[in-house]
């Protein structure tokens, strides 16, 4: 199922996101925008980044340098 | 190496001169632009030893692929690229793609919440002034930290010895 959105983009990012389509880089805009936003989503996961702030604790407290 | 979150969230809780422990602060050129536009006096601190730095050369392929893995700013891509050319060079960033690209590619990286830790530590501020510090993160600060976790991080420096 697919849901159609609203979104406001910068004009710069826009012009390029256009532009990675026109060159046929990617099928088409809204491939463009979901395969964004799945790499984001995954590259940003919220386990990922709260095991980051746990090493930043043990570090903080007890790291060696 | 200093990405530009920990700069800019650093400058928001007035913290910045904690990186005056570090012998050089690198900066990336494309994280210095993105700092001078988004919180310019993050890089006004005399005690601090900044040094803006222009990337090199190409990516090393191993950092080409990361960064179109894990979609890395430009700024991220630099800031990766120069920490892989200063042998034990630490990566401050609060970007969780790229702390997971600096782990692939075997540098240390630490975000704004391990400097303020490691204050106490290295002396440069009291617990209760590190607790009050994390404590200011969610109003004063951009950085994002689910508040239970901020909790557990502030329970724990509370606790620690």
């Amino acid at each position: 199922m697919k849901t159609a959105i609203q979104a406001e983009l910068p004009a710069e990012l826009l012009a390029e996101a256009r532009a990675f389509v026109e060159q046929g880089s990617v099928g088409d805009f809204d491939e463009l925008l979901a395969e964004a936003l799945r790499r984001y989503l995954e590259s940003h996961s919220t386990p990922l980044a709260e095991s980051f702030i746990r090493e930043d604790l043990a570090w903080g407290l007890r790291g060696r340098e | 190496m200093c990405d530009a979150g920990p700069l800019i969230h650093l400058d928001e809780v007035g913290c910045v001169e904690l990186l005056a422990d570090f012998p050089q602060v690198l900066v990336p050129l494309a994280v210095w632009d993105e700092v001078v536009k988004h919180r310019p006096s993050a890089l006004t601190h005399d005690t601090v030893r900044y040094q803006k730095l222009t990337h090199g050369n190409a990516l090393s392929t191993e950092l080409d692929v990361l960064s179109r893995l894990l979609a890395l700013h430009r700024g991220e891509q630099q800031a990766l690229q120069i920490a892989q050319a200063h042998p034990g060079c630490l990566v401050l960033t609060d970007d969780t793609a790229a702390r997971l690209a600096a782990r692939n590619l075997g540098l240390k990286a630490h975000g704004t919440l391990g400097v303020l830790v490691r204050a106490i530590r290295r002396k440069q501020k009291t617990k209760d002034e590190v607790v009050t510090l994390l404590r200011s993160v969610p109003s004063l600060s951009t950085l994002h930290v689910r508040p239970a976790l901020l909790e557990e991080v502030i329970r724990e420096v509370e606790q620690s010895q």
